[in-house]
């Protein structure tokens, strides 16, 4: 894939920008969660 | 250099008036111990983010890792997985949030006064001071090496020079502002890494005529590993090493889970959680993070490897030969050559931004360590404005002096042995101590012992990297390492951590029934 033979370097790659979305989901989702003034 | 030397100084110039200003709003902004130890615990979920990652990401991991990569080869992505995954996913989401709860009630304002007051104990909070003081100077040393070897060869200084200036510059803002400077100087630093790292991977790409003939055109070059490296296990710059050779040992337990797995347990980005207001400003944070560690690592860890493309394509010799065989000097040297003039220079402030974001934290949690933890731990100078400028300045004083005592080629194994020793003998007390109703001292002390003392053992006499470096075990047993393969390519933290784990376990578990 992308000029990459070894799977094991490429699932590397899907699974970094994979972790990175992830982390974008999770403030986007939670982005008014956890609110002092609310206690939650 | 092919900049114009003017141009480069203009630059460097407002970079530093910008920064130094940013220092001055800080020591504006502080207005007592609370201020300068975690920044009033109010800060921007943006600000959380960039300065999280930007201590995070040094020169360590754009110049010594992508060296390493360079190197070794894209297998090291491995380790970017890692840094996405547990260094900021879990990080943030489960303990980021415990952290700042906890220390916010018992009103913790250093990582070792947050695990000693989880503990109520001031030997848990001595100790992990004492680590602290002991090992981070290695690793402050390390990053004062990458910044001031990069400023020697994009403004040809003196070593000595650049190495002093930069870390008294760095040194100045701290002192007087604070966490508060640390932190909105390391969100700007963290917003120049950002387009600094883009710009590289993009013209890296577009130099070496797209990503698919890039990856190829390395994959290509297998058969030009060196046989040295290649009767170690390396199959080619694309591909993974063989499977439990030196080189795979290497990679996975030193670089992959040392690192990635050590991140978890280091004291200058735990108390960045201690600074948000709420959970809202860690979920926000969690947005930014992640991206930019991505453009961090991701992007030096290909960047890296794909040098061996731009060398090879320009002189025929492979990254590490066009390097004189300095690991440390292959990125530095691929961006001063192979980037257009006026990128260089921004560059060289994305270096320098690495450098100095991390440099400041480690300065602040060396000082606070010194002054607030060990020196007046229980006394009322602990949180001393005074006493705790003049902790910085010492610790400052003795990372120049460690830096200028340590060997070249350093940048990723004093990486990788301050990350190792702070996993072995914090995690497992630092993530008890946040998660238990009632956490058990003795297991601490016994955890936190267990693995620094595991870890030293284990660097000292059986992993031949340190092992052969230290002398110890030559001088009293006559071998550079008491284990033959694999054993003397296994990390100490793949040893050490689990011990300390198992220690705190069982103390936890009988302390636990002890008291139903």
């Amino acid at each position: 894939m992308f000029g990459i033979p070894d799977p094991t370097i490429w699932i590397a790659y899907l699974l970094a920008i994979a972790f990175a979305c992830a982390c974008v989901l999770y403030g986007i989702v939670n982005w008014n969660k956890g609110d002092s003034d609310n206690g939650s | 250099m092919a900049v114009d030397t003017f141009t480069t100084m203009i630059v460097i110039l407002v970079y530093l008036v910008m920064i130094l200003g940013i220092g001055y709003y800080g020591y504006r902004k502080t207005k007592g111990a609370e201020d300068y130890m975690v920044a009033g615990r109010n800060t921007h979920p943006l600000v959380i983010a960039l300065s999280y990652g930007a201590t995070f990401i040094s020169t360590s991991a754009i110049v010594g890792f992508g060296g390493v990569a360079a190197n070794l080869g894209m297998g090291l992505i491995w380790l970017t997985v890692f840094n996405i995954g547990v260094g900021v996913l879990i990080a943030f989401v489960f303990f980021g949030k415990r952290v700042r709860t906890i220390g916010q009630r018992l009103g913790a304002v250093t990582f070792s006064d947050l695990m000693g007051k989880c503990y109520n104990s001031t030997f848990i909070q001595y100790v992990s001071g004492i680590i602290i003081l002991v090992s981070m100077p290695i690793y402050t040393a390390a990053i004062l090496i990458g910044g001031a070897r990069f400023i020697e060869v994009t403004l040809s200084v003196q070593y000595e020079v650049a190495l002093l200036g930069f870390a008294v510059i760095v040194g100045a803002y701290v002192v007087l502002g604070g966490l508060i400077a640390v932190m909105h100087t390391d969100a700007v630093q963290g917003a120049i890494m950002a387009v600094g790292m883009s710009l590289l991977l993009v013209l890296t790409y577009v130099y070496l005529g797209g990503v698919t003939t890039a990856h190829t055109a390395l994959t290509n070059m297998a058969d030009l590993v060196p046989a040295a490296l290649t009767a170690q296990g390396h199959l080619g710059w694309t591909s993974m090493p063989s499977l439990g050779s030196p080189i795979w040992m290497t990679l996975v337990t030193t670089m992959v889970l040392g690192v990635g797995i050590g991140v978890l347990a280091q004291p200058q980005l735990i108390v960045r959680f201690m600074t948000a207001k709420d959970d809202k400003a860690l979920n926000r944070a969690t947005l930014i993070g992640g991206p930019f560690i991505l453009m961090m690592t991701g992007v030096a860890f290909t960047v890296g490897a794909l040098t061996n493309v731009y060398f090879y394509q320009k002189s025929g010799e492979i990254a590490i030969a066009a390097a004189g065989g300095n690991v440390d000097s292959i990125m530095p040297l691929y961006i001063t050559s192979a980037m257009p003039d006026i990128f260089v220079v921004i560059f060289m402030l994305t270096l320098l931004s690495a450098a100095m974001s991390t440099l400041s934290s480690l300065y602040h949690t060396m000082g606070t360590a010194l002054a607030c933890d060990v020196w007046g731990r229980g006394r009322s100078c602990a949180l001393s404005l005074k006493s705790n400028k003049y902790g910085i300045f010492i610790m400052m004083v003795v990372s120049i002096a460690v830096a200028l005592l340590l060997p070249g080629s350093i940048i990723a194994r004093a990486t990788v042995i301050f990350m190792g020793l702070c996993a072995s003998a914090f995690l497992p007390v630092f993530v008890n101590g946040i998660t238990s109703k009632s956490p058990c001292v003795i297991g601490a002390k016994a955890s936190m012992l267990a693995g620094a003392i595991v870890w030293f053992l284990w660097t000292a006499f059986f992993h031949a990297a340190e092992s052969s470096a230290l002398g110890l075990c030559q001088y009293l047993f006559g071998v550079p390492a008491l284990l033959g393969q694999p054993w003397s390519a296994c990390n100490p933290l793949i040893i050490a951590l689990p011990i300390s784990i198992i220690v705190m376990a069982v103390f936890q578990f009988r302390h636990n029934r002890n008291m139903a």
